[in-house]
């Protein structure tokens, strides 16, 4: 564990523990709203509905390396708002981390020679298309289901279970991975440095985006909704 | 290549053969035999001379009862090769680095050695590079161009095995895992026409 993480507890100052882009970026994916004052975590939590043992939970997931969930205290209405926050997550990256991305990359490969340019934007477009159709898979497949389990409302005689997402959950981040080494190490000198480097900070941000999410699924949601089941 | 001659062991119960072998194969002075064993017994026992290329007669494998040819030698990097009389078809020696056949010439003796020896003599080069050797350029073309590994094993004679081993040393010298990112490389580094794919 990362003995300079902060220490969070139900008595923190809200205030206190938005310290970095990621953690802000939960606020903004569980539609917490700014303007907290001197307001507590728990205060803050219990205003937007939502209990602080989940909020905690997913803000040591992104600040605490290796840390390692424990769902026991966690409930049958925790799902609900898990799933609105992975929902609220892939929003943002197919509204606007990806095409961001996109564009980055577009501009990295402008002065490239034809074919590099070529390859390069299909090898993405392949990746954007395994992305969305890994998203598609949770939003329309998955997240019904577990929502549908909550409200009680899932037959006994439907055949998904919990453990096939986990089997499905392939592995979206092997692209990522060759295409950073791409851009470090064998893009071409005719792509200029400062695009490379943003495109390369923009692939650093999503990689621990995506790992932490693939924490949050495997590690709270996946065994969460097998006690339910 | 260097002067330094590469060691050559060889298994073989017939003594006329193993001594035709070591005639043919040290005729053009790439290789040397350094020793010759009749059989394992003798092979387990006595020192091997830390050979470069083992050839073996399947046969003394097969009385054991298995065509384990990893038992042969400790070290990744040694080169197995069979002595077919004509008894096993190219199926059954997969395992094998390659093959020669009773009825090879000379020339093809030691042509089939060097392409085998390919695999030994780039991982010594290898050892302080972390460029690609000659036979991972090879591989790494066939693989971008949508080959299975069973595909590549059967057109640079190698066994499935190596093809694996040599797979995971270009993934892990390029940081690229994916075909599309391996492929991506060898257009760049123009291993391959755009046109090929």
């Amino acid at each position: 564990m990362n003995d300079n993480a902060p220490i969070f507890s139900a008595r923190t100052k809200m205030s206190e523990i938005i310290t970095d882009s990621s953690l802000l970026s939960i606020i903004e994916r569980l539609n917490i709203k700014l303007g907290f004052g001197e307001a507590s975590i728990d205060e803050i939590c219990h205003r937007h509905g939502l209990s602080t043992e989940l909020f905690l939970m997913i803000c040591k997931v992104y600040s605490l390396e290796n840390f390692k969930p424990e769902i026991a205290h966690l409930t049958r209405d925790d799902i609900p708002k898990l799933i609105g926050y992975l929902q609220r997550t892939h929003q943002y990256w197919t509204e606007s981390f990806f095409p961001n991305l996109h564009s980055n990359i577009h501009t990295m490969l402008e002065s490239c020679d034809e074919t590099s340019k070529k390859m390069l934007n299909k090898f993405y477009d392949d990746y954007d298309e395994e992305i969305q159709k890994h998203l598609d898979y949770e939003e329309n497949t998955v997240f019904p289901y577990i929502l549908s389990l909550v409200n009680a409302e899932q037959k006994k005689t439907c055949e998904f279970r919990i453990r096939n997402f986990e089997e499905n959950h392939s592995n979206i981040e092997e692209k990522l991975h060759d295409l950073k080494n791409i851009v470090i190490k064998y893009l071409p000198d005719s792509a200029p440095q400062q695009s490379r480097i943003n495109v390369l900070n923009e692939i650093f941000k999503i990689e621990n985006d995506l790992c932490k999410h693939s924490v949050i699924e495997n590690k709270i949601l996946i065994p969460l909704v097998s006690k339910y089941e | 290549m260097s002067n330094k001659k590469y060691r050559v062991t060889i298994i073989e119960p017939s003594e006329i053969v193993s001594a035709g072998l070591k005639y043919l194969i040290e005729y053009a002075g790439t290789f040397q035999v350094t020793k010759i064993f009749h059989n394992l017994q003798e092979f387990n026992e006595l020192p091997s001379g830390n050979p470069n290329i083992i050839i073996v007669n399947p046969s003394v494998l097969s009385a054991l009862g298995g065509e384990n040819t990893k038992s042969l030698s400790t070290k990744d990097d040694t080169t197995i090769i069979a002595i077919n009389y004509g008894a096993y078809d190219e199926e059954n020696l997969r395992n094998y680095d390659g093959c020669i056949g009773i009825f090879n010439t000379k020339e093809q003796v030691e042509k089939k050695l060097q392409a085998a020896l390919k695999i030994s003599s780039d991982k010594e080069q290898d050892e302080n590079s972390n460029e690609l050797s000659l036979r991972e350029r090879e591989i790494l073309t066939a693989v971008a161009k949508g080959k299975t590994n069973k595909e590549i094993a059967d057109e640079f004679n190698l066994s499935i095995h190596t093809v694996i081993s040599h797979r995971k040393n270009i993934s892990h010298k390029l940081g690229i895992n994916s075909i599309a990112g391996l492929t991506i490389y060898a257009v760049m580094n123009k291993l391959l026409d755009v046109e090929d794919f």
